[in-house]
């Protein structure tokens, strides 16, 4: 037995040795990657002479194309290596935190939300990019459409690049609304979407699309535009701009909700308690549902070459009840952290990221075309030709939300914190905001009565005191 | 400990052997197994430590400010913390069913798997595969192929049936999440009884079967038994690591009320949002004792894992 | 009917018992790997095709292969990832073997006092949510200069297996008959010896399963990878994971990414578990 049970062995060994040559034959033919251990970039392939940086992205479409296009548009020009690290919103945010928090200097450059950027500056925690951005004729800073660059300051110094941005606005099937009977008014309001949403649902298409899935940038961006606008707050402010009372409990926002979970009951999409961009858009885009308020980075892809509704689209403004407008407003933008080893030549891959050359190159050279540019950034984006013929549905109407986004004063009531639009400028609102808006969407489930969300809510809410 | 007394006797050092042997004897025992603790011992506890520094304090890292010393501040909170209560019982619920439904099915499926059949090795491997995806992707998978309201594939197969389309992940979150993680903890559960099933002596069944003894006899009085530590080890190791389950949750309902379990209501607190450290190290101390003091209980009163027959 | 070693097919009635359990076997199978053949089928389809009405035909397309394969430079490639969780992977399970089998044996076949403690302490180093451990080993892989290297992985897997590992392996090695160790003993065989002749034999299909779940752990693992590694060392978690997005429909490509990344763990499953049907092993030995 033992004879056998060795030459088994043997065999079996024999048999992982080669799996693991043909593995290590698979890998090392042809890698050129070396495994760096310096935090702060990786030795990496030969042209390094201009130096080295290592930025940290999300994953949408926009930034895929400036990944892939950086080596021969950028790389090739000034022998600057730029090693991408592409995460997943959620995880990006918290590994950006952490690090530039917490003094780490994995990253030269880091993509940071509209709502993390004013945190960060005041926290002292990013590079001033003012001087740099002045400096820089070929940035041309001025360029930047006015709203977002303040979203992006704190007291006239800008802390971070915007790279694309995105306001929300009401996406309707033309055609559908014609056949019903019904028009769209060009500046709605949410009575009038409504009643609109309540008219053209049928069984075999819902009439309206509004997120539902929990989280702060979720359902959260969503609802709290429909909050701004109806007059309800998350927190009251004090005269200093700190959190003053959870406002959760007072009848605006009991009304905001109540109009939102009941418009989705009545007139919603399927499955809304796990509805966010992504299935709203597979809804609309297979003719499930008639409308869809989301971002208006949504146009380009009903609009692509191969969506089955290209061209059947109508664009109308955020709706409104008693504010004048109630767009939101986000923008992924490249940051420096503060501890940044070399801020120049991080400096000199931002101003080409977001400047206006790389907007004009990208456009044929992207696989989805002039219409799928990074959006919302800059005016003069809105006055390239090949944009206006490509986006021409959309461009006007994008362009028209984004410099009206209430950036200063989205509702009716001052807020805390610094300024913004669909969420409340305060570190804790992503934890207040992701805990109560799963408590909304418990509601939109049917799992859960609304008085005992909003009573959960303010427990939550007032944790924050001021 | 009587462990103690029963421990001297076997591997005696053979008559004749002289003090000195006695007194390494114990040494020589440990020494293969000090490598493996040194090891652990270095890489956990050093964490584990640091973890308690912190739930002492209240260190927030955004807004930023200074991390003081609270001594058991955090902890005096946690009893009156609702949602903290909530997500333990949701851990307890999602890992108890899990653990169950998996062993019983996993079971089932090594003594189907056992015996000889065309192309055994393939059903095998078919039936690990689910155990090999990623829980971020299988997460993903189930949530909008398999259980989506308009698009997934088991409500097309209730609709050919003639029944509504029902939305299981908002509906039924923590059902949702407990249907995939037995999905891939089955293949777990089975592999180790079919581990165990092998190291059944095979003489001994064919002694059964000499003997006259029925199917169904052998299996309940030889087989059950023989498995019954594989089915505790599979018990112990799939409870560890299914109440650590966080991915799923995170990818499928993205938390609420009904289907946060404590990894994820910890995560909320910490690198999710919150930046409590201090407070969330609290959370997490708590969670420690409570499982020592159930494994304790498990592994040394109601399990026979840790009963020794010595060495015989 | 429960038989291991294999079934010698006697009688005509077992011969269709065990036919027909075959074929049951066979449903189950094809039943729990529904899922996943699902997502493959959506690898090969237009992003377009996968977040619709279920199809089971459409126009297939490698697109979404080359899509998430293309190795641009500055962004984690397959390749890149693949090599990193390679080296990982291998030096971990080994490390972690050549640890545990001498644990093992310690704690099963010539037990040291307190031998219930340690098992139990090696199971308690899993309790604490790795949610929250990750903060500590944060700071301590900064303060060592590990982070975004492939020896941080390497290290916390060994150390997230080897509980794993201690126990499985003791369970199996407390399986080994008794006379067999003594008889080697008394031919002089030290530990070494024993574990050659005796014990690894022997215990080949416990060794197998423990190898497979280590590596399949470890393959997967993705937040210490993605916490730690985020920049540079990627395993391919985070490489399937690059592909998430959350302004438009991903789900095809990440099939495929899902498909190209679990095809090394799949051909582990399929190694190892040709070491199970080892029960013949077991019965040859008297």
């Amino acid at each position: 037995m033992t004879a056998t049970s060795q030459s088994t062995w043997r065999r079996r060994a024999v048999r992982v040795l080669a799996v693991a040559a043909v593995g290590l034959a698979a890998v090392a033919c042809g890698d050129d990657d070396d495994d760096g251990a310096e935090p702060g970039g990786s030795g990496e392939a030969p042209s390094g002479e201009g130096g080295e940086i290592t930025v940290a992205i999300v994953g949408n479409p926009q930034m895929e194309d400036i990944s892939a296009l950086t080596p021969d548009l950028f790389t090739a020009e000034t022998g600057i290596d730029v090693n991408y690290s592409v995460l997943e919103e959620g995880t990006l945010r918290e590994i950006v935190t952490r690090d530039i928090g917490g003094g780490g200097e994995q990253f030269d450059v880091v993509m940071i939300g509209m709502y993390e950027a004013p945190q960060f500056g005041e926290n002292g925690w990013l590079t001033d990019l003012t001087p740099y951005a002045e400096d820089d004729t070929s940035y041309q800073v001025d360029d930047l459409i006015p709203t977002v660059r303040e979203g992006l300051s704190v007291e006239g110094k800008l802390y971070a690049s915007p790279f694309y941005a995105e306001s929300s606005f009401l996406m309707y099937r033309t055609d559908v609304l014609e056949a019903a009977g019904v028009t769209m008014p060009d500046n709605p309001t949410w009575d009038e979407v409504a009643e609109i949403a309540r008219a053209v649902d049928s069984d075999q298409m819902a009439g309206i699309c509004l997120r539902g899935k929990p989280g702060w940038g979720d359902l959260g961006a969503s609802f709290t535009t429909v909050l701004n606008t109806f007059g309800g707050t998350w927190w009251s402010a004090n005269e200093d701009d700190t959190v003053a009372e959870a406002q959760v409990n007072q009848p605006e926002f009991k009304e905001a909700l109540q109009f939102y979970v009941g418009l989705i009951n009545d007139a919603g999409e399927d499955d809304a308690a796990n509805a966010s961009f992504n299935e709203c858009l597979a809804q609309y885009r297979d003719g499930k549902v008639a409308m869809w308020y989301d971002a208006t980075v949504a146009a380009g892809l009903l609009e692509a070459n191969d969506s089955p509704v290209k061209g059947l689209n109508g664009y109308a403004t955020a709706p409104v009840k008693e504010t004048d407008a109630s767009g939101w407003l986000w923008s992924w933008a490249l940051a420096i952290p503060q501890n940044s080893p070399d801020p120049d030549t991080a400096w000199q891959y931002i101003s080409w990221a977001t400047g206006p050359d790389y907007i004009k190159a990208a456009g044929s050279q992207i696989s989805g075309g002039w219409a799928a540019i990074p959006p919302g950034t800059r005016a003069s984006t809105y006055e390239i030709p090949e944009y206006q013929e490509a986006a021409g549905a959309f461009a006007d109407a994008t362009l028209e939300a984004m410099e009206a986004a209430p950036i200063d004063n989205p509702g009716t009531t001052p807020r805390p914190g610094v300024p913004g639009v669909q969420y409340v400028g305060i570190p804790e609102f992503q934890d207040v905001g992701n805990r109560c808006t799963e408590q909304f969407s418990s509601v939109i489930a049917g799992g859960a009565s609304i008085d005992a969300a909003l009573s959960a809510c303010q427990d939550i809410a007032s944790e924050v005191a001021g | 400990m009587q462990v103690d007394t029963v421990q001297q006797e076997p591997g005696a050092a053979p008559a004749g052997a002289s003090r000195r042997d006695e007194l390494h004897r114990p040494w020589r025992r440990r020494f293969p197994l000090l490598p493996a603790l040194v090891f652990t011992v270095l890489l956990t506890q050093i964490p584990f430590l640091m973890n308690i520094w912190y739930s002492l304090t209240d260190w927030t890292i955004v807004p930023p400010a200074p991390r003081t010393f609270i001594g058991l501040d955090n902890y005096g909170d946690l009893p009156d913390d609702q949602f903290f209560r909530d997500a333990a019982w949701v851990t307890v619920v999602m890992t108890v069913t899990a653990v169950i439904a998996s062993l019983v099915l996993g079971t089932l499926l090594a003594l189907l798997l056992d015996r000889k059949f065309f192309g055994q090795g393939v059903a095998r491997t078919l039936l690990i595969t689910p155990f090999l995806i990623m829980p971020v992707v299988a997460g993903l998978v189930w949530k909008n192929q398999m259980f989506s309201g308009l698009y997934g594939v088991v409500n097309w197969v209730t609709a050919r049936l003639g029944m509504d389309s029902i939305e299981f992940v908002s509906r039924y979150p923590l059902a949702s999440i407990v249907v995939v993680l037995v999905w891939q903890w089955t293949p777990f559960m089975m592999l180790i009884m079919l581990a165990g099933l092998q190291s059944q002596p095979a003489e001994v069944l064919e002694a059964a079967k000499v003997d006259g003894a029925s199917a169904v006899g052998t299996f309940r009085q030889l087989t059950l038994p023989h498995l019954r530590p594989y089915m505790e080890l599979g018990t112990l190791l799939g409870t560890i690591y299914l109440i650590q389950v966080f991915d799923h949750v995170a990818v499928m309902t993205g938390g609420g009320p009904d289907s946060t379990n404590i990894p994820y209501f910890v995560y909320q607190r910490s690198i999710g949002g919150g930046w409590e450290f201090g407070k969330a190290s609290a959370y997490s101390i708590v969670v420690v004792v409570a499982s020592i003091v159930v494994a304790t209980v498990a592994l040394r009163v109601l399990s026979r894992l840790l009963q020794g027959e010595e060495i015989a | 009917m429960a038989g291991s070693a294999g079934a010698r097919l006697g009688v005509g009635e077992r011969r269709s018992v065990n036919a027909v359990m075959g074929v049951v076997a066979w449903l189950i199978a094809v039943l729990f790997f529904f899922p996943v053949f699902w997502m493959i089928l959506s690898s090969f389809k237009e992003e377009q095709d996968a977040n619709t009405s279920p199809k089971l035909f459409f126009s297939p397309t490698l697109d979404r292969y080359s899509d998430v394969t293309e190795s641009t430079t500055g962004l984690l490639s397959f390749r890149e990832a693949f090599f990193n969780s390679f080296w990982v992977v291998m030096v971990s399970t080994v490390v972690v073997l050549l640890l545990a089998i001498p644990a093992a044996y310690a704690l099963a076949i010539r037990p040291v006092p307190k031998w219930r403690d340690v098992l139990f302490f090696f199971i308690s180093t899993k309790f604490l949510p790795v949610v929250a451990s990750i903060l500590p080993l944060w700071i301590l892989a900064r303060d060592f200069d590990l982070l975004n290297t492939r020896l941080v992985l390497m290290i916390l897997y060994t150390g997230m297996n080897l509980p794993l590992a201690v126990w499985m392996l003791r369970s199996f090695f407390r399986e080994i008959p008794r006379e067999l160790i003594e008889a080697a003993e008394i031919d002089g065989a030290g530990l070494r010896g024993q574990l050659a002749s005796v014990i690894l034999p022997i215990a080949v299909p416990g060794i197998a399963a423990t190898a497979l779940l280590c590596v399949i752990f470890a393959w997967n693992e993705y937040f210490y990878a993605v916490q730690l590694n985020p920049a540079d060392g990627s395993t391919i978690p985070i490489w399937v994971t690059t592909n998430i997005s959350t302004r438009g429909d991903f789900l095809a490509k990440l099939s495929a990414a899902s498909v190209l990344a679990s095809v090394p763990v799949v051909l582990a499953g399929w190694l190892a578990q040709k070491r199970m049907i080892r029960g013949l092993a077991m019965g040859a030995i008297k």
